[in-house]
């Protein structure tokens, strides 16, 4: 059991230190740098949960191809932070405010006798599939696939429309832009695109 | 719970464990010093040259001179390199070349770890190898590096997409993702012959995937000079090179596991069953990196739109329609794997 | 029950022709191009119409499917025949927009369908995942057509300011959402309604923090007061046919589910939300007949108007009863109608070089237009609430509701408000008849854009002479909803 505390702890800890220093950072690249360090080492909680199939895919939807694509974009951006960061005090307070409220309401929450009558009143109604004769992977497709697919599909159309949404407002059919055609490559005879001359020497063409 | 003590519940295990990842890592970085020079030896036969032969008969200390050149020269910083990252990528691109083979299993039973995601595992390992060429090349504040990352960064991402899928298709038809279960799963038919289409993109994504010819394009000679490794010397440059070569014994390993039937022997009687299968598991794994070689020495470099295309416009919709194909047959042949 | 069993699906069966006729459309539009958007705009307009169809001809009575996530009733009936109503004519006003201004690009009818799907579901969600997603699927779509003219600087700037603001109001329903899990331990919503009836459960703190931020993010949605920033800003920078959709189908859609969720699992909490929805609702009446004065912008007049019409709809919901969901209902439909026709008489402000948006070009519109100008009155009166036109019974039966509730406070600011309001809805009408013209808009007016002036006007102004099939149809959706 020491061992997986040790190991909560490690990860717990360098999951926070990561998620501070995301904010903390001057250097925006660096903070994406340490967002991958915080989904990491979540992926290593998750294991430590014994949810292995959703640590696996956390690394590989979030880690190898959302921050990927995220470190792209922010390294390339040219942002000047310092003068980014002079709103901030500005709306600091606003913010301060807002934050503080939300604290209280959650501390209100966890004091109060609330958290007593956190048991759900009703019976749980979702079967879940028994934890310790199916691999997790299996558990879950087994719910997602049946009970869960109706949400399954309406998340499946949510992702279609934000696709179809990114290219209505990107995407620009550029004039003049020569394209490779490998169709019309093929389609290429020798005789439309060589000429035979004969050369008489010291003659020239 | 019984109490366990300190020698026998923690430090023997971990002492094992310790030696266990020894006995995988020494070998592997032996094989990559050779597969280094058996590239060079094969691409000279494919051109007609010798190729090294100087240090040692037939050239076979080569690697060992080569090995003490890089460790013994001078590690250079450049100026304006974002000293940490710069530091950080070559280590973190070698540490993920090493501990994709946790998982691998080089014959029955013969594994580290037994995972029951460990084609996940491979997965997610492959898609992070991304990370080391991108902080190389922003980290060495050089035009080229960060160019060569740019487009290596967006190769990597495109191919693991269909990657992916031949992954799932594989999965459908053993219904584990767990390694040593997908080989023994083809004890009667290697999936090769059934998903021959998928192991053909499968193996070309692996290509694009460890940016090898005729997809290097993140470290062209001729446009990038070295892409992301042109700020890099002595050890760093060792350490992604050494990466490289194991990130490609690993895709090759992972191929022979998804498809060439990993340890078992090519047919199920008795002179070939006698070999070890560790012994058949290296030799296709030594099969898929000739070809690896041959396809270096034979084919030119894509050209950046080609490359693109390819994995978006071909081996996308290919694959995905396989998945959809092998889920109908599997079903209405009633073949899906019982698990 | 085998757990592998197909899910009941024809209670679902609008909901499914029409993704997969967007699915459809799609394609469609991806091989053809460009050149296809007004076929495609027909084409979705009939699959709206068989939609409409299909609901009509759907399972009476109160129906469950999909593990208890996705609900058929009589209510949501009535709401998903007005979204679609909405939306179809939307489409049919956007058809001469989008060739004069350039936007022939067949993502348009797409997307709209799309969005309507995600209305669909909103409506019939039956459970708070449900309810997100359907949420989530509408904005989405909508954030994308508010940029659609991505050119367009105003444009893009709605795009984005609806965009980050839906997320902020997404954000909060989510952050409610989980709480309210976290303490009935449900996400269904018969099973939160049991667990909230539960004596002793209905002061549960957790469940009520809940309540207040999914309230927050629905308030949003509707664009009621304080969370209506967003509306002006939207409205003035979205194509006019966008705001015309804006302004009728996603509003009903948002009501739709802000009456079920406040009057089916939350129900035994109504002490509790009723003073929320009585403050939101005063707050948005009295800040929609204020702010609207000043406007000089058509578009942005309609937005303050809009806010103030979510306020008096809100008023059925504060009620409570059945007799208040019944009065919100009808004074969606007369909503629907009455802003479709304004805002054709919008779209048909156009000279040579495009639209204008002013409402002083509207200056002796009498007599460069008369029957426009006639139509417009007809609106504009029937906005303000005079007899006998819709308007009028709309808020009749809201305020009938809310003083049966005895709520006379929130009854009297809403009268208070709407003679407020009637001062910029009547200057409108002073400006046709007694200003001096200024040019007149192009001619003709298109002949959709015709026969959508007709019917609305019609029906706003004879509304009166036969109102029993709208009354009854509402009297059924709200039975189904409070018994």
């Amino acid at each position: 059991m020491i061992v997986q505390a040790i190991a909560f702890y490690a990860f717990a800890a360098v999951t926070l230190a990561a998620a501070v220093m995301v904010i903390a950072a001057r250097n925006p690249v660096h903070s994406v740098l340490f967002l991958i360090l915080a989904f990491f080492n979540s992926a290593g909680l998750m294991v430590l949960l014994g949810a292995e199939f959703l640590a696996m895919i956390l690394v590989i939807v979030y880690v190898g191809a959302v921050a990927v694509l995220f470190l792209f974009v922010v390294m390339m951006l040219d942002i000047n932070f310092a003068e980014l960061r002079q709103g901030f005090l500005q709306y600091l307070p606003i913010g301060g405010v807002i934050g503080l409220v939300l604290l209280a309401e959650l501390l209100l929450l966890l004091g109060s006798d609330a958290i007593g009558s956190i048991a759900p009143a009703v019976a749980s109604s979702a079967p879940t599939p028994p934890i310790n004769e199916v691999t997790n992977t299996a558990a879950l497709g087994e719910l997602l696939y049946t009970r869960y697919v109706y949400l399954f599909q309406a998340a499946g159309i949510v992702l279609l429309i934000a696709m179809v949404g990114a290219i209505v407002l990107t995407l620009r059919q550029r004039v003049g832009v020569r394209k490779q055609s490998v169709g019309k490559q093929l389609r290429r005879r020798r005789e439309a695109a060589v000429e035979l001359k004969k050369v008489v020497p010291r003659g020239g063409v | 719970m019984a109490e366990v003590g300190f020698w026998g519940g923690y430090a023997w295990p971990a002492l094992l464990i310790a030696l266990k990842v020894l006995a995988i890592v020494l070998p592997l970085l032996l094989i990559v010093a050779y597969v280094t020079l058996a590239e060079r030896k094969v691409m000279a036969a494919m051109q007609l040259r010798v190729g090294p032969n100087v240090v040692g008969p037939l050239g076979v200390w080569q690697s060992f001179a080569d090995a003490l050149k890089m460790v013994f020269k001078e590690t250079i910083l450049p100026t304006g390199a974002n000293r940490v990252v710069f530091l950080a990528a070559p280590a973190l691109m070698f540490t993920l070349a090493m501990i994709g083979w946790a998982v691998i299993p080089f014959d029955d039973g013969l594994v580290l770890s037994d995972i029951n995601v460990g084609v996940l595992y491979l997965f997610a390992i492959s898609s992070l190898g991304v990370y080391g060429i991108i902080m190389a090349g922003w980290a060495s504040n050089s035009r080229y590096a960060f160019l060569g990352a740019l487009r290596s960064a967006a190769q990597m991402v495109s191919y693991e997409v269909s990657a992916g899928f031949v992954i799932i298709t594989v999965l459908l038809a053993v219904g584990s993702l767990n390694l040593s279960d997908i080989v023994e799963a083809q004890r009667d038919l290697w999936l090769v012959i059934p998903l021959f289409p998928m192991f053909v993109i499968f193996f070309v994504s692996a290509l694009a995937e460890t940016n090898r010819h005729p997809f290097d394009l993140p470290e062209a000679e001729s446009e990038l000079v070295a892409g992301y490794q042109v700020e890099y010397s002595a050890l760093t440059f060792g350490l992604f090179f050494i990466g490289e070569y194991a990130n490609m014994c690993l895709m090759s390993a992972l191929t022979t596991i998804l498809f060439l039937g990993g340890w078992l022997a090519p047919f199920d009687v008795a002179p070939f069953t006698w070999i070890p299968g560790i012994v058949w598991f290296a030799l296709k794994i030594a099969l898929c990196l000739f070809v690896f070689v041959w396809v270096r020495a034979t084919l030119p470099r894509y050209r950046y739109d080609q490359l693109m295309r390819l994995g978006w416009k071909v081996f996308l919709p290919i694959s995905l329609f396989w998945v959809a194909l092998t889920a109908v047959v599997l079903v209405v042949f009633d073949w899906l794997p019982q698990t | 029950m085998d757990p592998h069993a197909l899910p009941a699906l024809l209670p679902a069966l609008p909901e499914l022709w029409l993704c997969g006729a967007a699915l459809a459309l799609l394609m469609i539009g991806v091989f053809g191009g460009d050149r296809s958007t007004r076929p495609l705009c027909y084409l979705a307009i009939a699959a709206l119409l068989v939609t409409f169809v299909l609901l009509l001809l759907g399972p009476e009575g109160r129906t469950v499917t999909f593990s208890g996530m996705f609900v058929v009733d009589p209510f949501g009936v009535f709401t998903k025949g007005l979204v679609l109503i909405g939306a179809m004519l939307a489409i049919v006003l956007s058809l001469g927009y989008i060739r004069h201004e350039g936007m022939e690009r067949f993502e348009f009818p797409v997307l709209i369908v799309l969005a309507t799907v995600g209305m669909l579901l909103m409506i019939s969600a039956n459970d708070l995942i449900a309810l997100y997603l359907g949420l989530e699927m509408q904005s989405l779509a909508l954030y994308v057509i508010a940029a659609f003219r991505r050119d367009s600087l105003r444009s893009t700037e709605a795009g984005l300011k609806y965009f980050v603001l839906g997320a902020l109001a997404s954000g909060m329903l989510l952050y409610g959402a989980s709480l309210v899990y976290g303490f009935t331990g449900t996400t269904s919503f018969e099973d939160i309604a049991r667990a909230v009836s539960v004596p002793g459960a209905t002061d549960a703190l957790g469940t009520l923090v809940g309540l207040v931020f999914i309230l927050a993010g629905l308030a949003f949605k509707v664009s009621a007061v304080p969370f209506h920033m967003w509306t002006p800003d939207v409205y003035e920078g979205a194509p006019t046919p966008v705001t015309a959709l804006f302004a009728v189908a996603p509003k009903v859609a948002a009501i739709g589910l802000f009456l079920r969720v406040m009057l089916e699992p939350f129900a035994a909490l109504a002490g509790d939300w009723q003073q929320v929805i009585v403050v939101i609702s005063i707050a948005s009446m009295v800040l929609g007949a204020l702010a609207a004065i000043r406007q000089t912008s058509i578009k942005r007049l309609m937005a303050y108007s809009s806010i103030g019409h979510m306020g008096y709809a809100l008023i059925g919901l504060a009620a409570g009863s059945a007799e208040g969901v019944r009065g919100v209902l009808i004074y969606l439909a007369i909503y629907v109608v009455m802003n479709v026709g304004t805002f054709a008489v919008i779209l048909c402000m156009r000279r040579g070089q495009g639209m204008v948006e002013d409402i002083t070009e509207l200056a002796g519109l009498s007599r460069t237009h008369p029957m426009l100008a006639l139509a417009m009155t007809v609106f504009m009166f029937s906005l303000a609430g005079v007899p006998p036109l819709a308007g009028f019974f709309g808020k009749l039966y809201v305020f009938m509701a809310a003083i049966h509730a005895e709520l006379y406070g929130l009854a009297v600011v809403g009268v208070v408000a709407s003679v407020v309001g009637a001062y910029y809805y009547v200057r409108i009408v002073k400006l046709m008849y007694f200003d001096a013209p200024t040019d007149a808009f192009e001619r003709p007016i298109r002949g959709e854009m015709a026969a959508v002036l007709v019917a609305t006007g019609v029906l706003t102004a004879l509304f009166f002479v036969y109102p029993a099939p709208l009354l009854a149809g509402a009297a059924t959706a709200a039975a189904a909803l409070v018994p």
